[in-house]
């Protein structure tokens, strides 16, 4: 039996005294501290008793959907069923989240579907929710069954899982483009955002690797180009590549099938993926780095092939150190993805700065634009950090 | 026991290995047969883990001449993999793959350079756990091992590929004492079923009663050879009694 602690009031009182006002300098912190908590509480109070929503209420679909037009908004709906439902049995069958992790996924869906809740919606919302839950007791229910009984129903589940992932990007491409879908360049608001950072993780990532991998070889050729890649793209800023981009490599692409007429939203995607894959691939020869010269040696030993050796010893040992810095390095390309508006895009960022221009009885009202821009992009990069950490939870099983 | 030597598997000829300007192999000359166990001993730096590095090319020579098997090592990527799939080494760090469970360390090579089925190489695993007597720990991953267990892992993974040779680089030089002698059984009984070994061990208990034959390296060069009996009775270099009476 566990017994409560028990609580002797002058125990706290003397830690309290101990801790705020022991000395003149924490005397002096706990005065400075509470006097600068109060004032930003209470200014944001202020702000919130006076803030006004309408001007994000009357701009919902710009901000998630940016220029797309209006008689193709249902093609936001399948993108949203399909990924709810590959998240929410993806969260099912690997996660074992806690009840009040479960609360903390569901705040997540329900701060956006609050922000975003139209009433003229509500059948395609509750579609949404629908098949976000039962995605997610399905999968809970087939990871149940096959522990009961020895059945390879949760593998078979996880494979189609992740083949869905990989092809999740094609997918959101055939919805967006079906049936003459509006031009790439209409594309915008949070979809943009979101579209062009999968681009360029999903890209950015294996290319990442041959980059390092390459950087890595003791061949002076392969070596040298590696390097010399890795170093010019993080060499330049990226507004830099996006302006190159959008002015010089149309330039160099041949006049075939007019692709040298290429969207700009697939020019920014290519620079993006270059862009990453640079930054990803330091982080992953970082990794490479760290693993002992006898892993190597024992895998020679056992007469591996140097592709073997890489795919089933190296990488995967190399990748796990450098977890955190990669979804780090994600977060921080999700959030560069903003910087398209210089190609003419309105990304979502780009659309809370601009709804507030629209009509003057909205001057003045950027605050409220901006905090549910800045509480979308916040949301991504949470969840991003927190799937890090559960990741690297589940692959600490075999750490040294 | 007595136990028949056979034909020449491993010949080095005046071989030669440079780091930089230090040269940690000034010329060695040395016969291994077929079935024999030579315990290489020497103090250290004196290129004795070197050598057996060389003969699986873990270390390339710069210059001499190695052949295991009929095949001679040399830049040729074909014939280093022949010598390779001929020779098991095991490691005074295990070198095991912290990733991957026990059972997955031993069957991956069987599966992904031998080509057998996933079933074939379990069976071959477990049969070889059996052998160095740690079956139960098969689905484990080897940070949840003992040392002394991680290290008859290793010596079953290098098995697992049915090598003609077995290298030893100071298997339980790492190992805390109590659990060198469950390692150095496992040697003992390959050294019996006729295993060609050669050891870098500091285990005189055990070279003695194992080794056929011991070669004595110091300085990059081997000052003496002979059987176990000869150095302990009467080895004839001074170099070699200084340092036996130093380990003894």
């Amino acid at each position: 039996m566990m017994t409560m602690p028990k609580i002797n009031i002058n125990e706290i009182k003397n830690w309290t005294i101990n801790n705020f006002f022991g000395s003149k300098l924490n005397l002096l912190l706990t005065i400075f501290s509470t006097l600068f908590i109060v004032y930003i509480i209470s200014s944001f109070i202020s702000f919130l008793s006076s803030a006004e929503w309408e001007v994000v209420a009357l701009n919902k679909r710009l901000l998630l959907l940016g220029r797309l037009p209006a008689e193709d908004t249902w093609r936001a709906w399948p993108i949203l069923w399909l990924f709810s439902s590959i998240l929410c049995s993806s969260i099912g069958a690997w996660g074992n989240p806690k009840k009040s992790e479960l609360l903390f996924i569901l705040l997540a869906f329900l701060m956006p579907a609050a922000i975003f809740f139209s009433m003229s919606y509500i059948v395609h919302i509750s579609i949404t929710i629908i098949i976000g839950v039962g995605s997610y007791f399905s999968s809970r229910i087939i990871k149940k069954i096959s522990a009961i009984k020895v059945v390879m129903y949760l593998d078979t589940l996880k494979k189609i899982l992740i083949s869905l992932w990989i092809l999740l990007i094609p997918l959101v491409f055939i919805v967006l483009l079906i049936g003459g879908g509006p031009k790439p360049n209409l594309w915008g608001g949070f979809l943009l955002n979101i579209l062009l950072a999968s681009v360029a993780v999903v890209a950015g990532f294996p290319l990442g690797i041959l980059m390092a991998i390459g950087r890595s070889t003791k061949l002076p050729v392969i070596k040298t180009a590696c390097t010399l890649y890795i170093e010019t793209i993080r060499g330049a800023p990226l507004v830099a590549w996006l302006l190159l981009a959008w002015f010089v490599l149309p330039k160099f692409l041949p006049n075939f099938y007019g692709l040298s007429e290429i969207s700009v939203v697939i020019r920014a995607m290519i620079v993006l993926s270059f862009f990453a894959s640079a930054y990803i691939a330091e982080v992953i020869r970082g990794g490479l780095q760290s693993i002992p010269k006898g892993q190597l040696e024992a895998a020679d030993a056992l007469n591996l092939s140097y592709f073997n050796k890489m795919r089933i010893i190296i990488l995967p040992q190399a990748i796990k150190v450098v977890i955190p810095a990669i979804v780090s390095t994600f977060i921080g390309i999700f959030k560069d993805t903003s910087l398209v508006f210089i190609l003419a895009l309105t990304d979502l960022l780009q659309v809370g700065r601009i709804i507030p221009e629209q009509d003057p009885k909205f001057f003045g009202k950027q605050i409220e634009a901006l905090l549910v821009v800045a509480s979308l992009f916040w949301i991504v990069s949470v969840a991003l950090s927190n799937l890090s950490s559960k990741i690297e939870k589940n692959l600490g099983i075999g750490t040294r | 026991m007595k136990k028949k030597i056979g034909k020449e598997i491993i010949s080095a000829e005046n071989v030669v290995k440079k780091f930089g300007e230090f040269e940690a192999l000034k010329g060695i000359t040395a016969k291994i047969f077929e079935k024999e166990v030579v315990v290489v001993l020497g103090p250290s730096g004196s290129g004795k883990s070197t050598f057996i590095r060389t003969i699986n090319r873990l270390e390339p020579h710069n210059s001499g001449k190695i052949v295991v098997d009929g095949v001679e090592i040399n830049d040729d990527v074909k014939n280093l993999q022949k010598v390779r799939s001929n020779v098991g080494m095991v490691f005074q760090q295990f070198n095991l793959f912290p990733h991957l469970s026990v059972l997955r360390n031993i069957t991956l090579a069987p599966q992904k350079v031998k080509g057998l089925s996933r079933v074939e190489a379990n069976d071959v695993a477990m049969s070889l756990l059996e052998r160095v007597g740690i079956p139960e720990q098969a689905e484990k991953f080897p940070s949840q091992l003992s040392g002394g267990q991680q290290q008859r892992v290793a010596i079953a993974r290098a098995l697992a590929m049915q090598p003609k040779i077995m290298l030893f680089d100071e298997p339980t030089s790492a190992l805390d004492p109590e659990m060198i002698k469950e390692v150095l059984e496992v040697m003992t009984e390959l050294a019996e079923s006729g295993m060609t070994m050669i050891c870098v061990t500091h285990e005189m208990g055990f070279a003695r009663s194992v080794a056929d034959r011991f070669l004595f390296f110091d300085e990059g060069l081997i000052v003496e050879e002979g059987t176990p009996e000869h150095f302990f009775k009467n080895p004839k270099e001074e170099r070699t009694k200084l340092f036996l009476s130093q380990i003894l």
